[in-house]
């Protein structure tokens, strides 16, 4: 059977600038990534990876980006990946850097992975926890982080109870 | 804060590096700032419960055969470092330093066109003493015409060495600059290497790296004695590196 294979790749923005989360949007994202490719493997890299390329996922929260595009180009999209050091929204430029966290071949791949790491990172979080509020949230919604939920990405939680 | 943007990213050893240039006349070997100034408890690795390594290393820019002494030399500082390496500077360096010098990696200019082009006896004969050949990455990630130097010399060294010995490290000034190891491994695709070899380059042959700077400090690396009130000798097993080594009393 005949059908087009994608590559999902799962990436984390990383930046010191608290206002750099909240301007993070899928267009401002596509751009930083094509002119990192750009850069990097010129045109040829750049058509190659535009082929199927979008920004399939956005959380501003957790800075967690699911990207797709080609398996034959995923290579050369994953290698570009670390050239990223700026994104530009509404005229403001904002220091940042991706982390790439997995690549997989379908979105509930990748939904199971993240659901592993934002609850490895709940723990963690817990471990540094002061108040006794915010523990008590963490460990409510670690218990209840399930692959049947709707959009179980409980690391909104845990941002609310960071960023106060 | 450096440190602690590894930590987040999933990093599970550190080294700092101490850079010591030889331009300068006067020039000694400093002592290294241990890492439990730096941290009161160092945090966890992520996904075990193991702490995160943080060890020291030292950086020696060698561009005359005189300054290759100061390896000889029986100062102290030298031995509180974990981690030597040598940054050659001429071709005639560069064969000392893969065939005759006690370090553990050797540096790959990455930021200028190389002066001398590799052999391939020296790099065999580094190879089977263990030693590893180092690529920085950051001066890529900053600027255009850093990314073809490092592309196009550590290209060549893929070609002569074959892909095997090759340790991938940043030299981040800014904690942006950092990269997750995943990432690195995908750059290491960029420099010619394939993809098992690109991920053994972050991660086994850095650990080789540091069980060879550790067989330094024990006899070959087959006896390691712990100094405690209780006398505790223990047996370790280490990279098969063996070679001289002047043994520490």
């Amino acid at each position: 059977m005949v059908r087009f294979k994608n590559r999902y790749v799962l990436c984390e923005v990383i930046s010191e600038d608290p206002r750099c989360r909240q301007c993070i949007e899928d267009r401002a994202l596509g751009l930083a990534i094509r002119d990192a490719i750009a850069r990097v493997h010129g045109d040829y890299g750049l058509a190659c990876c535009s082929i199927s390329f979008t920004v399939k996922y956005l959380n501003a929260y957790t800075g967690t980006v699911l990207l797709r595009c080609r398996k034959d180009s995923y290579r050369l999209l994953c290698s570009a990946l670390p050239f990223v050091r700026h994104l530009e929204s509404r005229a403001q430029r904002y220091p940042c850097s991706l982390n790439t966290l997995h690549v997989g071949g379908t979105i509930r791949t990748c939904q199971k992975f993240l659901i592993r790491y934002n609850t490895a990172q709940l723990l963690r979080l817990l471990q540094n926890c002061t108040n006794e509020e915010e523990r008590q949230c963490i460990q409510k919604s670690l218990l209840s982080c399930s692959l049947t939920e709707e959009q179980s990405q409980s690391g909104d939680e845990e941002e609310d109870d960071d960023t106060e | 804060n450096i440190l602690t943007a590894c930590f987040s990213v999933g990093y599970s050893a550190v080294a700092l590096n101490h850079v010591i240039d030889f331009k300068e006349k006067k020039q000694e070997i400093i002592k290294p700032v241990s890492p439990s100034e730096l941290f009161p408890s160092l945090p966890i690795v992520q996904g075990t419960s193991k702490r995160i390594k943080v060890l020291n290393r030292l950086t020696l820019v060698v561009s005359d055969p005189s300054h290759c002494n100061l390896l000889r030399s029986t100062s102290a500082n030298i031995r509180l470092y974990d981690i030597i390496a040598v940054f050659p500077k001429t071709e005639k360096l560069f064969h000392i330093a893969c065939t005759t010098l006690d370090v553990d990696l050797v540096c790959i200019n990455v930021t200028e066109k190389l002066p001398f082009y590799f052999r391939r006896p020296p790099v065999n004969m580094a190879i089977d003493r263990g030693i590893y050949f180092e690529l920085l990455y950051t001066p890529a990630i900053k600027d255009s015409t850093m990314r073809r130097y490092t592309i196009s010399n550590a290209i060549s060294l893929m070609q002569i060495c074959k892909g095997k010995n090759i340790v991938i490290s940043s030299a981040a000034e800014r904690p942006l600059e950092l990269r997750g190891p995943y990432d690195v491994a995908n750059l290491g695709l960029l420099f010619g290497l394939s993809e098992g070899e690109a991920k053994a380059a972050v991660s086994t042959n850095c650990r080789a790296t540091m069980l060879h700077g550790e067989t330094r400090k024990s006899a070959c690396g087959v006896v390691y004695t712990v100094k405690k009130p209780r006398k505790v000798e223990e047996e370790e097993t280490a990279v098969p590196a063996c070679k001289k080594v002047k043994t520490q009393a």
